[in-house]
């Protein structure tokens, strides 16, 4: 299983890295989701769609206080991302590079509407089945969307009431 | 930010010699009777021994010298400061996460104080598989002795948190012992931060005993500095290149901060993974295939149960109580077996933790002061079904772990999330949901067991992490067998001994950190006697 899993990743790697040379020609392949020590703002849209999928019923319910703790989020990713290694930093900006483009959105995720105009439940289906995929990246792009969302979002004490978590004792 | 004293910070003031980061400058040239490379468990007692026996020595860390006045208990801090790749690292499928220290003190800094001595069995395991006759409880047990008296390790008699107790009663419901574990703590605060630093100085960690220590004999300690390549000539190491390195692992540009270190004995005490990466990178010998194999993690996977009742898992020391149910009932070499204990939670890790999205992850957050998570760390090694993982080079010379989780592990998996609902729910669980991307909270014992016999334990859908890395340069009795002899020379290179967790041939089955402390103590003290003649004991 683990063996044909590598095998269909790398067929998959080497299928949709053709397609997206075809489409958008190199430059498109190439343009990285992470640049000066910034999410780009197109990854920043996929991230905050990805976010307002994942922290459903966790993130403000009001628009004001959605936007706000969003951006806070949005801010918090890039702290995050500036404090990991070069290696994954580079991993990332590639990741990241790729679901900004239409056709990396689609290969990976099963994605159809772009993110700027995807529901919330549309989203959560192309989660579950990256989460449930058999090829090992749809898998690992899932969790790096889930875990960074997760540990910025709540890497804040603003945060922590929706956790009934008090902080830290003042000693 | 604690308003206590903080050693580290007076020790600067008396006029440590610390170079690197915000300290003094690092000098391009440097010689010494010893180089020390790393901060943690194996270094810190090597680092004072050697420092008392009057020798000069260099202590080489890539992490920063963070100390109780940084430790502001928050997670936001700490991994970024304190863990290797920000709490992130992970396996090269990315199925594992690893977490470990990258600070003065390495791991010992954010442990959360379990302290076991070897296992009876484990050693025997390695008497009769690698040549290993003189590690036996018996011959060890002063070096362990020397390591509790010195860090003050001894059982935690406080009342076990709400977290910990459960597991002690859940087990008791079942017919299953547990026992309190050992801690290396000196007037503990019972704050349950031990994960983010403490910040009270209570941890008898290295960062507060031994390299305090060594500090304070005139040791020489290069921070944010990293061990980049060993020299070798003529079967020796000619010199140590190290190179300052930004607080995420990026290479200073300029080149200031680099370091040629020319010693006459160098000591690699990086810990599994980098231990092991610096030999690869140095070209080092490896005839016999031996280097960075069997490297050791002791996977471990969870299960979170909400009580009716408060937890408040972060609360408390961490991990008191624990049960060898689940080793001691099976052969060492038969299917995997597994330790319990019961793990700090806190928001960032407990976010990152729990599986899903949306309204069902909503619910399960919003259960944080209810929930009570426990956890199993599988025993690897011990069959050639679980033999580890092999440490490779990226492009970039940085380290990563190919570690294959093998069904045979993941058979100790399944059985392991089994043993962990059937305690919650004799404990009162009202739901429990095992860390699997395909299970959902379950409310009846019979629901969980039918629903997790059938899941598919497969990486990347099973919650697999680890926090104890071991092995990749391990010791032998013969040199096909191993990197390192028994008294922790490397086979091949003369003035080179390995004092870490990467010289166990198999994973410990228990929280290894006085493994290193007690085996690295003997290790050390035979150096101390090769090098100067002098016997000495750490207490």
């Amino acid at each position: 299983m683990h063996a044909m899993q590598r095998r269909t990743l790398l067929k998959l790697g080497i299928v949709s890295t053709a397609v997206l040379v075809v489409a958008g020609g190199v430059a498109t392949l190439l343009q990285p989701g992470w640049q000066q020590d910034k999410l780009t703002p197109v990854a920043r849209e996929v991230f905050s769609t990805v976010a307002r999928a994942i922290l459903e019923g966790t993130l403000p319910q009001d628009a004001s206080g959605q936007k706000e703790a969003l951006d806070g989020l949005l801010n918090r990713i890039d702290h995050s991302v500036t404090a990991f290694p070069p290696h994954v930093q580079a991993e990332l900006s590639q990741l990241m590079g790729i679901l900004s483009s239409n056709l990396g959105r689609r290969t990976l995720t099963g994605l159809v509407p772009a993110w700027n105009v995807a529901t919330i439940p549309e989203v959560q289906d192309a989660l579950q089945a990256m989460r449930l995929s058999r090829v090992a990246l749809r898998q690992q792009t899932y969790h790096a969307l889930h875990d960074l969302i997760g540990v910025a979002y709540f890497s804040d004490a603003s945060t922590w009431p929706a956790l009934g978590y008090p902080g830290p004792l003042t000693i | 930010m604690s308003s206590l004293h903080d050693p580290i910070r007076e020790g600067l003031n008396r006029g440590w010699k610390v170079h690197g980061g915000p300290h003094r400058l690092v000098p391009a040239h440097i010689v010494c009777d010893v180089a020390i490379i790393g901060s943690g468990a194996g270094a810190g007692i090597t680092a004072e021994l050697l420092s008392r026996a009057g020798l000069n020595v260099v202590i080489v860390e890539e992490g920063p010298l963070k100390s109780s006045s940084d430790f502001n208990q928050k997670e936001a801090q700490a991994y970024p400061d304190l863990y290797q790749e920000s709490a992130g690292r992970k396996t090269e499928d990315k199925a594992i996460t690893i977490l470990q220290g990258r600070c003065v003190g390495g791991s010992t800094t954010v442990n959360w104080t379990s302290s076991f001595r070897t296992p009876a069995k484990t050693l025997a395991h390695w008497q009769q598989h690698f040549g290993l006759a003189d590690y036996t409880a018996e011959a060890l047990a002063p070096y362990f002795q020397q390591a509790e008296t010195r860090l003050n390790i001894s059982p935690w008699l406080a009342q076990p948190n709400e977290n910990n107790d459960l597991l002690q009663r859940g087990a008791a419901k079942l017919g299953i012992t547990a026992a309190t574990i050992a801690r290396n703590v000196k007037g503990c605060w019972n704050l349950g931060s031990c994960g983010l630093g403490c910040p009270t100085n209570a941890k008898q960690s290295m960062l507060v005993t031994t390299i305090p220590a060594a500090l304070d004999l005139g040791a020489i300690l290069l921070v944010e500095t990293r061990a980049e390549k060993f020299e070798l000539a003529n079967g020796k190491i000619q010199s140590l290149l190290c190179k300052a390195v930004k607080p995420n692992g990026t290479f200073v540009k300029s080149g200031s901060g680099s370091a040629k270190i020319v010693a006459k004995h160098y000591v690699l005490s990086g810990g599994a993974i980098n231990s092991a990466a610096l030999l690869l990178r140095s070209q080092a010998p490896d005839p016999h295939a031996r280097l960075g194999i069997r490297t050791f993690l002791h996977p471990v996977v969870m299960s979170a149960a909400v009580m009716d009742q408060r937890i408040e898992a972060w609360a408390g020391a961490p991990q008191t109580i624990y049960t060898d149910h689940f080793l001691d009932t099976q052969p060492i070499d038969g299917p995997i077996g597994f330790k319990l204990e019961a793990p700090p939670l806190h928001p960032v890790i407990f976010a990152s933790t729990v599986t899903g999205y949306g309204q069902q992850q909503a619910a399960l957050l919003a259960q944080f002061p209810h929930t009570h998570v426990l956890l199993a760390l599988l025993r690897d090694g011990f069959h050639a079904q679980a033999a580890g993982g092999r440490v490779k080079l990226r492009s970039d010379g940085s380290a990563v772990l190919d570690y294959p989780l093998t069904d045979f592990v993941m058979d100790g998996a399944r059985r392991a999330l089994l043993a962990m609902m059937e305690i919650q729910f004799a404990a009162g669980a009202r739901q429990v949901l095992p860390m699997h991307e395909m299970a959902r909270p379950y409310t009846t014992w019979a629901e969980a067991r039918e629903a997790v016999a059938q899941l598919p334990m497969k990486p990347l859908l099973t919650k697999v992490v680890s926090a104890h890395v071991m092995g990749g340069c391990a010791m032998a009795g013969t040199e096909a067998l191993g990197v390192v002899r028994p008294d922790g020379q490397h086979w091949q290179i003369e003035n080179l001994s390995i004092h870490d967790g990467s010289l166990f041939p198999t994973s410990i089955g228990a929280n290894p950190q006085l493994s290193i402390y007690g085996i690295v103590n003997r290790l050390a003290q035979g150096l101390v006697k090769r090098l100067t003649g002098q016997s000495l004991t750490l207490a």
